[in-house]
C-alpha cells in the first residue's frame, strides 16, 4: 500500500481523511512510449525543451512526484504570450498499445498573455490504464488562463493528478475539472495567489460508479491583498463508490481584503455510496472573508416526482437531476463538443 | 491609556492562589508504584486497582496524536497526579477548611447554591471537599455523589458504567485518566425523575505541578430529565498544569440531559478532556460549552446517537488571547434511524491566540432518514492571531440530510460605524458586536452562568481591542 495526497493539516487519524492508501503500482520496468497522445497548439503558443527543476509543495508524495521528474513519457514545456484564439488541446487515448502515461506538463502564460487549454484522457478499451501527470501553471501578471481537465478514463484504471499553480498581480486562472474516471482517481490541486488581485475559480464535477474512489484535495493559499478563490464542486456518487473531497482556503498573514468561498455538493444515488468531506478554512489575516459549505444527500423525493409526473422513467429523471447540478459548471466549458462527449459520458456512466 | 492598564489586568477572582497546602501529594512522575500508591491512599476495591494499573500499560502503549497543538512541553515527570487536600468530604460549608471555603465563596459557589442549584459538589485539587444536595431529590431516589463514594456505595452501577461510554483505550489522555483518576461527580437520574434545578459541580486546581484528573459519571435513566453545570478554574503559575478529566454520559431511551460547562482554566494548563455521551431512544443531551482558559485545549465532546430518534445539540463558544491554543469542537455519530445533530460553534481569536474547531459528523449506513445541521463562525480581531476551521463529514449512507456552513472575518466595518454614529465609542461598539456574536450561546446558559460568561468576555476584551 501506498499513502498519497496528504491535507496541508492533519487531523484525528481514526476520522479517516489526512491521506489516501491504495495498492502500489510499480511501473518502471513496464513503462513504453506513451504514441497515442495528440497535441495541437496554435501559433502563438511556444514549445519550449527543457522542463524547469521543481519541488512540489504538496502532489501525490515523493515518490509519485520523483515517478514523473524520471521517467515521464511525455513532457511538454509551453510558453504563451499574447491572445490566443485558438484552444490548446492535449488529447490522450489509452488503449492496450498505449496503457501508461507519466506526464510532465509546464506552462508559462506571460505578462497579459491570455488562453484556453484543454486537457483530456479517455479510455478506449478496458485496458486497465495507469496515468500519473504533473501540471505546473506560472499565471504572471495580468494572464488570464482557461483550464479544463478532462478524466474520462475507464473504471479499473489509477488516475494520479498533481497541479500547481502560481498566480501573479491580477492574473485569473480559471480551472474546470471532469473527474468521471478510473478506480482510484487522486487529485491534487495546489495554488498560490502570490499577486495582489490574483485570483482562481475552481470548478470540479466527479461522478462515481461500481467500486470507485475518488479522493480530491483542493488547497488554496492566499498571499496576495483582495485575492479571491473560489471552489465549486457538484458530485454524483452511485453503486459502492466513494469520494473524499478535502478543499482547503488558507489566508496567509498579509492577503488583506482576500476572499474565499468554497461549496461542495454531493448527490447520494445510492445506500452503498459514501462521501466525507473536508471543507478547511485557515487564517491568519483579520480583514479576510472566508465562507464554507458543504452538502450531502439523496436526490430530492418531490423534484424526482415532477419530473416523473411529467412522463419520465426513474433513472431518466434522476440523469436529469444529476445533469441539472453539473450544468451549472459545464456551462462554462466553451468547446461545445467536448460539451457533448462529456454529456453522453455522464448518460453512459449513469445507465 | 486604559488600554496599557488593562493588559496587565489579572483574572481577578480566578488568580488567587491559596499557600500549596495538602494532606498528601504524591511524588512526581507516572509508574506502577505511584498508581499502587493512589490506589492505597484511596483505599480503593482491588478492581479500581488492577484496572488502573491496565490503564497504565495502554497509556505507555500509545502514541502522542501526530495532529493538534503542540503538546512537547508536556513531562509527566514533572506532574504530581494526586493531591489531596487538607479536607474530609463535607455536606456542610461551614466544615471546609477557611481558605478552601474562601475561594469558593470568592468563586460564588455556596451563593449560587442558595439561589439557582439543587445541588453542588465542589473538588479542591483531587479531592472533592463539599457535596450536598436537596432534601426532595433524595427523596425521589436521585444520587448525586463524589466518585469515591459512589465507587464504594454503588459498586454495581459504577462498575458497569464506569469506562464503558469512554474506553480507556480512546486515546492516550483517556488511558492516563484511567490510571490516575480521582475525584469528580456521580450522578444517576431514576425513571421518570425530572430534576428541574441544575446540579453543579466545581472543580478548583490550587496546587502547583499537578494535575487534575476527575471522572464525571452521569446515568440518567429513562424518561428522566437533568440539567448539569460543570465549572472550573485554576490560580496561574509558571510550570504547567494538567487536566485530563474525562466525563460519561447515559442519556437513556426517552431521557434527557443538558450538559453546560464553563471551562476558565488557567492559562498555563493544558485541557487535555475527554466527554462523551451514549444517547438512547428518543432520548436527547444537549452540550452548552464556553471555553475562555487554559494554554492548550484539546476538546471535542462526543455524542453517540445510538437510538431510534436520538437527538442531540452542540453549542459552544471559544475565545482565544495572548498565548492560547484552543483546540476545540464537537464529535457526532448516528447510529441508529431517525437521529438528529444540529451543531452551533463561534471563536474569537484575539491578541496572538488560536482557535480552532475540528469536528466529525458521522452518519453510519443503518441511520436511514437522519438530519444534520453544522454551523461555525470564527471572528478575527487583529491580525496576529489565528483562526483554523477543520471538520470531517462522513456520510454514509443516502437517505440524509446533511448540512455544514463556516464563516471567518472580521468585525464589520459597516457595523461599528454604526453603532459609532448612535454614540457608542469605538471600542464600547467592538465590544457590544463580540457580545452579540457570543449571545447565541450566552442565552443557552443560566443566568448568572451568562453573566460570568459576559464578564470573563468582557474581562478578555478589554485592552484587546480598541
Amino acid at each position: 500500500m501506498i499513502k498519497l495526497n496528504e491535507t496541508p493539516v492533519r487531523t484525528a487519524r481514526n476520522f479517516n481523511i489526512n491521506n489516501i492508501k491504495i495498492e502500489d503500482i510499480s511501473l518502471k520496468n513496464m513503462l513504453k512510449d506513451f504514441e497515442n497522445i495528440e497535441v495541437m497548439l496554435p501559433e502563438e503558443v511556444e514549445v519550449e525543451n527543457a522542463i524547469s527543476n521543481f519541488e512540489l509543495k504538496y502532489g501525490m508524495n515523493e515518490e509519485k512526484i520523483n515517478e514523473v521528474k524520471e521517467n515521464a513519457n511525455h513532457t511538454l514545456k509551453l510558453k504563451i504570450a499574447g491572445k490566443v484564439k485558438e484552444q490548446v488541446e492535449i488529447v490522450a487515448n489509452f488503449d492496450d498499445e498505449n496503457v501508461n502515461l507519466i506526464q510532465n506538463i509546464e506552462i508559462i502564460a506571460q505578462e497579459n498573455s491570455k488562453a484556453n487549454i484543454v486537457l483530456k484522457y479517455k479510455s478506449e478499451d478496458d485496458t486497465v490504464n495507469y496515468k500519473n501527470s504533473i501540471i505546473r501553471i506560472k499565471a504572471e501578471k495580468n494572464a488570464n488562463i482557461n483550464i479544463v481537465v478532462v478524466n474520462l478514463l475507464n473504471t479499473s484504471s489509477t488516475n494520479l493528478l498533481s497541479i500547481e499553480n502560481e498566480i501573479d498581480e491580477g492574473a485569473v486562472l480559471n480551472y474546470i475539472g471532469v473527474d468521471f474516471g478510473g478506480k482510484n482517481s487522486i487529485t491534487n490541486y495546489y495554488s498560490k495567489l502570490n499577486g495582489n488581485e490574483a485570483k482562481n475559480n475552481i470548478d470540479v464535477i466527479y461522478l462515481g460508479k461500481d467500486e470507485q474512489l475518488f479522493d480530491l484535495n483542493y488547497i488554496g493559499e492566499l498571499r496576495g491583498e483582495k485575492t479571491q478563490i473560489e471552489i465549486e464542486a457538484q458530485g454524483a456518487l452511485k453503486d459502492r463508490s466513494k469520494k473524499h473531497f478535502k478543499g482547503t482556503i488558507d489566508f496567509k498573514k498579509g492577503c488583506k481584503k482576500a476572499k474565499g468561498n468554497e461549496n461542495e455538493f454531493c448527490m447520494l444515488l445510492s445506500d452503498n455510496a459514501k462521501s466525507i468531506a473536508l471543507p478547511m478554512l485557515l487564517c491568519s489575516e483579520e480583514d479576510v472573508e472566508g465562507n464554507h459549505s458543504s452538502a450531502t444527500g439523496k436526490v430530492g423525493n418531490k423534484e424526482l416526482f415532477y419530473i416523473m409526473s411529467r412522463g419520465f422513467e426513474y433513472k431518466e429523471a434522476m440523469k436529469l437531476l444529476v445533469r441539472a447540478r453539473f450544468n451549472k459548471i459545464l456551462e462554462k466549458i466553451k468547446d461545445e463538443e467536448l460539451k457533448n462527449e462529456i454529456l453522453e459520458e455522464i448518460n453512459e456512466r449513469l445507465n | 491609556m486604559k488600554k496599557k492598564k488593562l493588559e496587565e489586568i489579572n483574572r481577578n477572582i480566578y488568580d488567587i492562589k491559596n499557600k500549596d497546602e495538602y494532606e498528601f501529594k504524591i511524588q512526581k512522575g507516572l509508574t506502577r508504584e505511584i498508581i499502587e500508591e493512589i490506589s492505597k491512599q484511596k483505599n480503593e476495591p482491588e478492581w479500581m486497582r488492577d484496572f488502573r494499573l491496565k490503564a497504565l500499560d495502554v497509556y505507555n502503549s500509545l502514541d502522542l496524536p501526530t495532529w493538534g497543538p503542540d503538546l512537547s512541553e508536556l513531562d509527566m515527570n514533572e506532574i504530581a497526579t494526586y493531591v489531596r487536600p487538607k479536607s474530609k468530604l463535607n455536606s456542610s460549608w461551614e466544615d471546609v477548611p477557611e481558605d478552601i471555603k474562601n475561594t469558593f465563596d470568592k468563586l460564588g459557589i455556596p451563593e449560587a447554591e442558595k439561589t439557582s442549584l439543587a445541588g453542588v459538589g465542589a473538588q479542591y485539587d483531587s479531592e472533592v471537599v463539599y457535596h450536598s444536595m436537596k432534601e426532595e431529590l433524595i427523596k425521589q431516589g436521585v444520587i448525586y455523589t463524589d466518585m469515591e463514594t459512589a465507587v464504594r456505595e454503588y459498586p454495581d452501577l459504577v462498575r458497569i458504567h464506569f469506562m464503558k461510554c469512554v474506553p480507556v483505550n480512546d486515546h492516550k489522555f483517556v488511558a492516563l485518566h484511567g490510571a490516575v483518576w480521582s475525584g469528580g461527580s456521580f450522578v444517576y437520574v431514576p425513571k421518570g425523575v425530572k430534576v428541574d434545578i441544575p446540579l453543579q459541580s466545581y472543580f478548583r486546581l490550587n496546587s502547583p505541578e499537578s494535575g487534575q484528573f476527575e471522572h464525571t459519571l452521569i446515568i440518567v435513566d429513562e424518561g428522566a430529565s437533568l440539567h448539569f453545570i460543570e465549572g472550573c478554574s485554576a490560580p496561574k503559575y509558571n510550570k504547567v498544569n494538567l487536566h485530563a478529566g474525562c466525563v460519561e454520559l447515559f442519556v437513556k431511551d426517552n431521557a434527557y440531559l443538558r450538559y453546560s460547562t464553563i471551562e476558565n482554566w488557567s492559562k498555563n494548563m493544558l485541557n487535555l478532556n475527554t466527554k462523551k455521551a451514549l444517547v438512547g431512544k428518543n432520548a436527547k443531551v444537549d452540550w452548552v460549552s464556553g471555553s475562555f482558559g487554559s494554554k492548550i485545549s484539546m476538546l471535542y465532546p462526543m455524542s453517540i446517537l445510538n437510538g431510534e430518534g436520538a437527538k442531540t445539540e452542540f453549542t459552544g463558544i471559544s475565545l482565544a488571547g495572548t498565548g492560547q491554543n484552543l483546540d476545540n469542537g464537537f464529535k457526532v455519530v448516528h447510529n441508529a434511524k431517525n437521529t438528529s445533530s444540529v451543531v452551533n460553534s463561534k471563536s474569537i481569536s484575539k491578541n496572538g491566540g488560536k482557535c480552532t474547531y475540528r469536528s466529525l459528523v458521522r452518519i453510519n449506513e443503518n441511520a436511514k432518514n437522519s438530519k444534520s445541521s453544522v454551523s461555525c463562525e470564527s471572528l478575527m480581531l487583529d491580525d496576529i492571531s489565528i483562526s483554523d476551521t477543520i471538520p470531517v463529514n462522513d456520510i454514509r449512507t443516502d437517505d440524509v440530510e446533511f448540512s455544514h456552513e463556516a464563516k471567518i472575518g472580521k468585525i464589520s466595518d459597516k457595523a461599528i460605524f454604526y453603532l459609532m454614529s448612535r454614540g457608542l465609542t469605538e471600542e464600547d461598539a467592538k465590544a457590544m458586536i463580540v457580545r452579540g456574536f457570543a449571545y447565541p450561546i450566552s442565552k443557552e446558559l443560566p443566568v448568572e452562568y451568562a453573566v460570568e460568561m459576559n464578564n470573563l468576555i468582557n474581562l478578555e476584551l478589554e485592552g484587546a481591542i480598541g
